[in-house]
């Protein structure tokens, strides 16, 4: 494996941690080096410690680890909040000038270097952080070009004059550097290669997949972390004639997204925790009224407004359960950014072929952090659109009743009724969250209700049949410890295996993004001594689910503190829990 | 669209479970007088009501038609219009629906000015649960949750709509079946939301607000030389207090509904049968 570089840059909000960082991993990943991106930030705008990091590597990386070779500070609290991940061939890049007397200690390698007053010679003090990026790059021995490249798409909109004024900033900061410090001792050579890759986080992802499944609109509420799906397919979606609309709260979101399903488009909302809570005073009528419809919940932080910028997997239980009544969905949660491309394409499939709602389930890890990969990665040709059975004009005859009604809830074998959408001569029918018959009208017969009922869930069991609810697989197969994770786990938990190895410890590890249905384990558990689930909540929904799937019991790594799982951290957790007995 | 549909071909041959009386079946009758008239038929009509005694109307119309949950019902009729810019929206549902628990989505659906017809059943009482107070009951109304009257202030529909910037705002009464007819149809035509506050009687809950009451105290606008033009003059109908008015308060005829204004023309309904051609570019963008 080649070596990493963990690179930092912390400070208050409102210092432009965020884009110092992602102009810095952009420049990484133009010099074809792969990068994976972690945000700390405060429920707040101004004030309130903030950090970007970036891991990055000539291989593929996909976790954070506890190590920080360099790091830019703007402040103080920066450097004791990340003091236990700083080594001896640390270097912090600060600056002096400031009002503050940076505390660094002795071991580390302290880089003063007079951001501000360097930004203003370069034409403004709000360059600063690009100054330390220029410094960043002579002390890592990184090619101060791809910096520059990085800049033109950043502020290439904004004119050529702010586009020259960064790359002399950028300049500027390297050569302070390159004149009163000797760095050589610290070994930094950032090796590029040839590659083009893309950088991009999951929310993005999910945007992107959204467009290339054919969606044509979107309502949504802002809400961490969920909002910037919404502000990628602003504007991006009218070019392929479709529309967002922020309504006026959740319960708005998911009706506008109902109607405008009901009427033919491809459709879908997204929201997180407190705005799941109001939607699911409609899911019933999405799955009774058998509207095909996405509806995406990126997890925090809960409950109640909990810890809205913080990592959870709470969720799942409210996917899985949410809702009065009994309500088929289908739950589908990716496990990497590029399952969120390819699981949001496959959500708008099921929903149509199945007419149902589908559970989008990412989580605030995901949707915050920048990854590179290849273009491929996203291959648009292999995106494939299966509408299911919407009718056309020729069709309709087919599902007429006696006296020329359209069955627009026919009880069929496979449980799938067709689908008319407005226009359709001759298909004019009622849908309804009331019980209702074959042709949509309210009923409480008996027998009609059963069949309804029975008829819904039909559906998932041919779904069940039909679809490949499978899971990804790493690690060695034939392992006695076997761990099970969902989410957003899978990055942390195959970097984690390269650390077990070193234990000479041997694992199995599978990633499920089927939530319901799912894959049946019983097979994979059953052979194995120990079996671990590992999940970012307190009481292990997705370990709970498993365990009455089995009728086994299985032993749990919970972590519930609002960050990600690490790698490290997580090899270590999951030598512990194999040393422990399983519970009775 | 064909020109001889008739406003039965918009009955469904559900019979209705109203109370024999109940004022919901005239403003029923003259919703589908006024499609019929303005040349929609049911295939290219999309029905949203409430829940309610009101609500049931999509059930007793023949149309493409969604009945959903209370008070929710214009949120999803401005998703019906955006994907569908060529079918014709009407949502309907009562008082409670519309002032009460749809309250937060009437403001805005008003003021985002969606091409659409929204038709309230405002007897004020809410009908289907039984008699109890709704935002437009009278203060001193007694029902069954409010022995002594609500003791608060009737919402003023009309006034709430105009607040948040109505460019159509209307009243009928749904036993004056012709002129009642005659207003739902301005509202369809009408380019933008056009609202219509309906007094259509609870004849089994409500013996204050009776047709009676209305026949006795209505003032029609068309007799009183209104010009729904003038706002200032539409300011002064709606605010007034002490008269019941039936016809179009205000319109500005100068209204661009909410998809023309954000340029949402195409049918959103046919897509691709893979990913659109030119879908590598939005890979690229993160280059
Ligand atoms: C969330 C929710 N809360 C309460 C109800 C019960 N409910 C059904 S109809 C109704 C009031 C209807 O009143 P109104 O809108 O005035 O219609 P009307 O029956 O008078 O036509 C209520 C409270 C419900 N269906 N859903
Ligand atoms: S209860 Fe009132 S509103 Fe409901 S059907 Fe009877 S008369 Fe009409």
């Amino acid at each position: 494996m080649a070596e990493d570089l963990n690179w930092a840059v912390g400070g208050e909000a409102g210092d432009g941690i965020d884009s110092t960082g992602k102009i810095f991993a952009q420049a990484l990943s133009r010099a074809g080096r792969h990068v994976f991106t972690s945000k700390d930030f405060a429920s707040r705008i101004r004030g309130g410690y903030t950090s970007y990091k970036i891991r990055t590597s000539v291989d593929q990386v996909q976790s954070v680890v506890d190590r920080l070779d360099i790091l830019v500070a703007l402040t103080q609290r920066t450097i004791d909040e990340n003091l236990d991940e700083l080594h001896e061939g640390s270097a912090i890049i600060y600056d002096g000038e400031r009002s503050w007397e940076a505390e660094i200690p002795d071991e580390m390698t302290a880089v003063d270097v007079p951001l501000k007053s360097l930004a203003e010679e370069a034409g403004g003090a709000i360059m600063r952080n690009i100054v330390a990026l220029g410094a960043a790059c002579e002390i890592t021995g990184f090619d101060v070009e791809y910096l520059d490249e990085a800049l033109e798409k950043r502020f290439g909109g904004k004119g050529s004059k702010i586009v020259e004024n960064n790359k002399e900033a950028a300049r500027v900061g390297q050569e302070y550097v390159r004149e009163n410090y000797d760095l050589d001792h610290l070994g930094y050579n950032i090796e590029t290669t040839d590659n083009d890759y893309v950088l991009l986080n999951g929310n993005e992802a999910i945007g992107m997949g959204a467009l290339a499944a054919g969606c044509r609109f979107y309502a949504g509420y802002p809400i961490t972390p969920a909002t910037s799906i919404m502000e990628y397919l602003t504007g991006r979606i009218d070019d392929y004639g479709g529309h967002v609309v922020q309504a006026e709260d959740e319960l708005s979101a998911i009706n506008m997204a109902l109607g405008a399903a009901r009427s033919g488009a491809r459709s879908m909302t997204a929201t997180s925790g407190a705005g799941i809570d109001l939607m699911t005073e409609t899911f019933g009528l999405v799955a009774t009224s058998e509207t095909p419809l996405v509806i995406t919940d990126v997890q925090r932080s809960g409950p109640s407004t909990g810890m809205p910028t913080k990592q959870e997997q709470g969720d799942l239980n409210m996917a899985l359960y949410g809702g009065h009544g009994e309500v088929p969905r289908f739950v589908v949660a990716p496990t990497s950014i590029t399952e969120c491309f390819w699981k949001t394409v496959e959500a708008f499939n099921l929903a149509e072929k199945y007419q149902t709602p589908v559970f989008l389930v990412s989580d605030l890890a995901m949707s915050v952090t920048e990854q590179t990969f290849p273009p491929e990665a996203f291959d648009m040709d292999e995106v494939e659109i299966d509408r299911g059975k919407l009718v056309d004009e020729d069709e309709v005859d087919e599902w007429l009743d006696a006296q020329g009604h359209f069955r627009a809830h026919a009880v069929t074998e496979d449980g799938v009724s067709p689908r008319a959408i407005p226009g359709t001569t001759d298909a004019a029918h009622m849908s309804t969250g009331l019980e209702h018959d074959e042709l949509g009208r309210r009923t409480e017969e008996e027998d009609e209700r059963v069949h309804q009922v029975d008829k819904r869930y039909r559906k998932v069991e041919t779904a069940r049949e039909q679809e490949d609810w499978d899971y990804r697989e790493f690690g060695n197969a034939d392992a006695e410890n076997l761990i099970i994770s969902w989410g957003s786990n899978e990055g942390a938990l195959v970097e984690a295996l390269d650390y077990l190895e070193d234990d000479g410890i041997d694992v199995r590890v599978i990633s499920v993004p089927y939530i319901y249905p799912r894959p049946d384990l019983t097979e994979e558990i059953e052979a194995a001594d120990d079996t671990i689930v590992v999940e970012c909540n307190a009481t292990g929904q997705f370990a709970d689910v498993i365990e009455r799937d089995v009728l086994t019991r299985v032993k749990r790594i919970n972590k519930y503190t609002g960050v990600r799982f690490k790698a490290d951290e997580l090899a270590d957790a999951i030598t512990e829990k194999l040393s422990e007995e399983v519970p009775a | 669209m064909s020109s001889d549909v008739r406003f039965t071909d918009f009955k469904s041959d559900k019979q209705p479970t109203w109370c024999p009386g109940c004022g919901d079946f005239g403003t029923m009758n003259g919703m589908m007088k006024a499609l019929a008239n303005t040349g929609n038929d049911p295939d290219n009509t999309f029905v949203v009501a409430g829940i309610g005694c009101s609500g049931k109307i999509g059930t007793y119309m023949h149309s493409y038609a969604l009945h959903g949950v209370h008070g929710r019902a214009l949120p999803v009729g401005t998703g019906v219009k955006m994907a569908r810019p060529d079918i014709e929206v009407m949502v309907a549902g009562g008082d409670g629906d519309g002032y009460s628990i749809g309250a937060g989505h009437f403001v805005h659906a008003v003021r985002r000015n969606v091409d659409m017809t929204y038709v309230v059943m405002d007897n004020r009482i809410y009908g289907l649960t039984k008699g109890q107070a709704s935002p437009t009951s009278r203060s001193d109304f007694e029902t069954s949750t409010t022995p002594e009257g609500p003791k608060q202030p009737p919402v003023n529909p009309l006034a709430l709509a105009l607040a948040s910037g109505a460019s159509f705002i209307a009243q009928s009464f749904s036993s004056d079946a012709m002129r009642h007819a005659e207003i739902i149809e301005k509202a369809i035509e009408h380019d933008g939301f056009g609202f219509v506050n309906v007094f259509s009687p609870c004849v089994t809950f409500n013996d204050v607000d009776t047709y009676d009451y209305f026949r006795d105290n209505l003032v029609d606008l068309q007799d009183e030389d209104h010009d729904p033009n003038d706002y200032e003059a539409a300011k002064g109908v709606i605010l007034d207090s002490d008269k019941e008015y039936q016809g179009v308060m205000y319109q500005n005829e100068n209204s661009v509904p909410y998809h023309e204004e954000h340029g949402v023309t195409e049918d959103m309904s046919e897509i691709p049968d893979g990913a659109p051609d030119d879908a590598m570019d939005l890979v690229r963008e993160f280059y």
